[in-house]
């Protein structure tokens, strides 16, 4: 009898001691999801699509592990606290990551703008230099209409700049820029066709 | 006999406890499932497949709760069967989700592709058009914006990035519109079959005094760029020739860069002229000088400006950008020069054609 009481004690004392360590991490859980928060109000969605997905794949089978212990008996959520614990600071991680991507892909787009301008200067320039005889004068102005229509559509590439569609932004400015540079080659051919004949 | 029940209290907690530790594998359908989620949110199932993407999902936090429910028991108690059978059914239901979005994305690559491509026959119409009448000014300009934007939607269209490839092809249309409606605007004048009456009228009457007068006679068709010479009213030569830069429009004022038209004579024969050879005709006529001030009580003369003048028919080549003259090669000018005199008629007119065999023509025209 006196050994049944003492396992019972024991007994009591361990469900007890389980039981003080079954409180759910609710403030890990709290924190987890704010930080993924702040990472989407940062801009991730666009720059860092598939590392939020895992962010919150991350975090649903931190909340799964939560879930699983939460119906056990024996509770035990040290795993899912650090689960919540690596997606809090992989969250804040990539929180900090996104200024520098959206900054780079906005660099990329102001290059490319710069790339196209530079070609349309180019194009200009050549369209000065190119042999004017026979025949040429109905290209020539050809040119000079298809360089006013690039000179046109290139403000469309600052829009795109100011909306954040920096990749839109990069597609239009590097058409520009391809377009230009197709009317510099057909001016460079035929100025060197002139000097062939000369 | 106590000792011996607390032996076996603890032996039968011992059994339980190592029983925990052998636990029953979790079925692979699992983490099949967790790729195959990924598989759909990156194929874009909650754009393409929305509802059933929702039910999916459903579905799949179903199993997942009956795999949780499995896992909260001790190993020993744990049984799999359900969760295998659940997790199948949504992998089912995934692939078929995945066949879906596939074919919702060709459909709409196909749709686009469909629609680029008649986008770019319109402006691969337009050019020969604007080569065949030498327009290049404003047509040209919003061609070129269409075709910058084109290339900008083939790229959408070939990325799958289908979001916001409706507006761009609008944008596209919107340009070529401003392009037709300029191209219609100049033809518009060539399609009425009362202007082209007129116009036949006044080439039979040139030709009948060329037959009359046993003289010479030139017959200018501006649309065909063609220069007709006419002897006792036989067609003795033809030569093509260079226009104005909007040469295909009607002269209205100095500077406006158009040929006229109507009934003239040549005035005077230069053979040293800075073009070779000229022969000024006698533009502006009386029928000219009524339009002008016609117009000019409309409004529709730029301040500061005359009627113009000095339009010859000259050599130097006849590449078309003259500032309303008609421009011949140098050859074809020494050919002239030696047959006609002054006084000899020249009628300049748009077309002859109707606006039936004029289209036939656009269609056919390749470069």
């Amino acid at each position: 009898m006196k050994n049944f009481f003492k396992l019972a004690v024991v007994g009591i004392f361990l469900v007890s001691l389980f039981s003080s360590c079954a409180k759910q991490p609710t403030e890990a859980i709290d924190a987890a999801k704010t930080a993924i928060a702040a990472a989407e109000k940062e801009g991730a969605a666009i720059y860092s699509a598939d590392e939020l997905k895992k962010l919150n794949d991350d975090l649903q089978a931190a909340l799964d592990e939560v879930n699983t212990q939460s119906k056990k008996f024996f509770k035990g959520f040290g795993t899912a606290k650090e689960m919540l614990a690596k997606v809090q600071a992989d969250a804040e991680a990539l929180k900090a990551a996104v200024p520098a991507k959206k900054e780079a892909a906005k660099n990329a787009a102001l290059q490319a703008q710069t790339d196209a301008q530079a070609a349309i200067t180019e194009a200009k320039a050549m369209l000065e230099q190119a042999p004017k005889g026979k025949g040429t004068k109905a290209d020539i102005e050809a040119m000079k209409s298809d360089i006013a229509g690039l000179e046109a559509s290139f403000p469309e590439i600052q829009a795109a700049i100011d909306a954040e569609d920096f990749l839109g932004a990069s597609a239009k400015a590097a058409t520009i820029k391809e377009k230009a540079a197709a009317i510099t080659e057909q001016i460079k051919a035929a100025i060197e066709k002139v000097k062939g004949k000369k | 006999m106590k000792r011996r029940s607390g032996k076996k209290f603890i032996a039968l907690f011992l059994v339980l406890f190592l029983g925990s530790c052998k636990t029953p594998p979790v079925p692979p359908e699992v983490e099949r499932a967790k790729a195959q989620e990924n598989d759909l949110w990156r194929a874009g199932a909650l754009l393409y497949a929305p509802e059933e993407y929702a039910r999916y999902l459903e579905t799949s936090r179903a199993a997942k709760n009956e795999l949780i429910k499995q896992k909260a028991k001790i190993g020993w108690f744990r049984k799999y069967q359900d969760v295998q059978a659940a997790y199948r059914g949504v992998l089912a239901e995934g692939e078929e989700i995945l066949r879906k979005v596939q074919q919702e994305k060709d459909t709409k690559s196909k749709d686009f592709g469909r629609q680029l491509e008649f986008v770019g026959g319109r402006i691969a119409k337009l050019k020969r058009v604007i080569l065949k009448m030498n327009e290049n000014g404003l047509v040209r300009k919003s061609l070129v914006q269409a075709e910058v934007l084109s290339q900008e939607a083939e790229l959408m269209r070939r990325e799958e990035k289908f979001t916001g490839l409706s507006e761009k092809i609008r944008a596209i249309e919107a340009h070529l519109s401003r392009a037709e409606e300029e191209v219609f605007s100049i033809l518009a004048r060539y399609a009425d079959e009362s202007q082209v009456e007129r116009w036949r009228a006044w080439a039979e009457e040139t030709i009948a005094e060329s037959r009359r007068r046993g003289g010479a006679a030139i017959i200018v068709t501006k649309f065909d760029r063609r220069l007709t010479l006419y002897q006792k009213g036989v067609p003795k030569a033809v030569f093509n020739i260079g226009l104005g830069k909007f040469g295909l429009s009607d002269k209205l004022y100095a500077g406006d860069e158009a040929t006229p038209e109507g009934r003239y004579k040549i005035v005077k024969k230069n053979p040293s002229s800075r073009f070779y050879k000229a022969l000024l005709i006698d533009y502006p006529n009386e029928k000219d000088r009524r339009e002008f001030a016609e117009a000019k009580k409309k409004g529709l003369i730029p301040a500061g400006r005359g009627i113009g003048g000095l339009i010859e028919i000259h050599g130097g080549g006849n590449d078309s950008l003259t500032n309303g003259c008609i421009a011949l090669e140098n050859e074809a000018m020494d050919a002239l020069f030696s047959e006609v005199g002054i006084g000899t008629p020249v009628t300049i007119v748009g077309t002859l054609e109707s606006a039936a065999e004029l289209l036939a023509s656009l269609k056919h025209f390749e470069p």
